[in-house]
């Protein structure tokens, strides 16, 4: 056995490479990727209905890209991440349309925190989180990029950061 | 330290009134894994399978987790509806793939995990064998490879050496 050492040196040496070029671990990757995106349509928070109407989700087919962003008003990184989402939907809201998606909340507190962040792109209400289980969602903050067409490209679990965001417009863009 | 002129009695009402204490504290305590009220037991089973996908460790049937309460009122919903046990794991995994079964189906990488001890075993089953094949023609070698004439003069050697 001892003599095929060049052999086992190399067996081993290609496993640990393989070890090394895995997807991170702690990626959640979502099944959801390369599918069309589950559809629904929820009550908008009542700030928006003026402007968005009574009711939106996701159908078959979109008029722009959409980034489908779950928050709750308890979670720590969906408020640092509120503002940057204002921003960025400011700046681009001809080219793609945030839709949040407050899940596991009293409406309450959601309309507290929309107002606390001054939040113009639509959120929907989904007090008991049954959509964010249709997309198998992990927790929160939980983004969801969805093409014109209606499929699922990518998915980012957790904060989201501006290179993050411009990267995912370029990809929805492409 | 008990003062030894108290009555016995004393002692049977002291045993007896901790005793009391004991059972009605171990009667507060939850009993575990009964389901609440609200859902049959069949929805805990389903869900005892399935992971919580925020907790550590937990499954959707342990886990208080607004999450796990949600997926066991989507059990609860799809077994009123007549679905299996089945097409309602199969729901899941549609969504969270194989990840949010505690037993995940073996094949794949799963498979490897499975069959990784096994092949280790054979492997090393088959070293030792070889190792063993090895010693063993060695020592018949050594044997036999002794000509009669060094045989001769080793006996001689031995017949010379003067006895302690």
């Amino acid at each position: 056995m001892l003599r095929f050492w060049p052999i086992w040196v190399l067996l081993l040496g290609g496993l640990f490479y393989w070890g090394l070029q895995r997807p991170n671990p702690d990626e959640l990757k979502s099944v959801l990727v390369g599918r069309p995106a589950p559809t629904f349509s929820l009550p908008l928070l009542a700030p928006y209905r003026p402007t968005f109407g009574l009711e939106m989700g996701i159908g078959e087919r979109l008029e722009k890209p959409v980034l489908l962003n779950i928050w709750a008003s308890w979670c720590i990184p969906c408020r640092t991440e509120a503002p940057l989402l204002e921003r960025f939907y400011r700046q681009h809201k001809d080219q793609i349309l945030i839709l949040g998606v407050n899940v596991q909340d009293r409406e309450a507190d959601a309309l507290k925190f929309v107002q606390q962040y001054g939040l113009t792109f639509p959120s929907v209400f989904d007090g008991r989180g049954r959509i964010g289980i249709e997309y198998g969602y992990y927790g929160v903050p939980e983004t969801f990029v969805i093409s014109r067409e209606g499929t699922v490209l990518a998915r980012h679990a957790g904060e989201l950061s501006e290179v993050q965001l411009r990267a995912y417009l370029e990809q929805v863009l492409r | 330290m008990t003062k030894p002129d108290q009555p016995r009695s004393t002692y049977i009402t002291t045993a007896f009134w901790w005793l009391l204490l004991l059972t009605f504290s171990a009667w507060a305590q939850p009993t575990p894994n009964t389901p609440p009220p609200d859902f049959s037991p069949r929805v805990f089973e389903i869900a005892r399978e399935l992971r919580c996908p925020v907790c550590q460790g937990e499954s959707a049937a342990e886990s208080n987790a607004g999450i796990a309460v949600e997926m066991r009122r989507i059990i609860a919903e799809q077994l009123a509806q007549g679905r299996t046990e089945a097409e309602i794991r199969q729901f899941f995994v549609d969504r969270y793939g194989d990840w949010i079964l505690y037993q995940p189906p073996v094949r794949g990488l799963t498979l490897w995990v499975w069959l990784s001890p096994l092949v280790g075993l054979a492997l090393l089953g088959i070293g030792l064998w070889r190792y063993l094949a090895r010693v063993r023609a060695q020592a018949q070698a050594t044997a036999s490879d002794v000509s009669e004439e060094e045989i001769a003069r080793l006996e001689s050697e031995l017949s010379q050496t003067p006895e302690r």
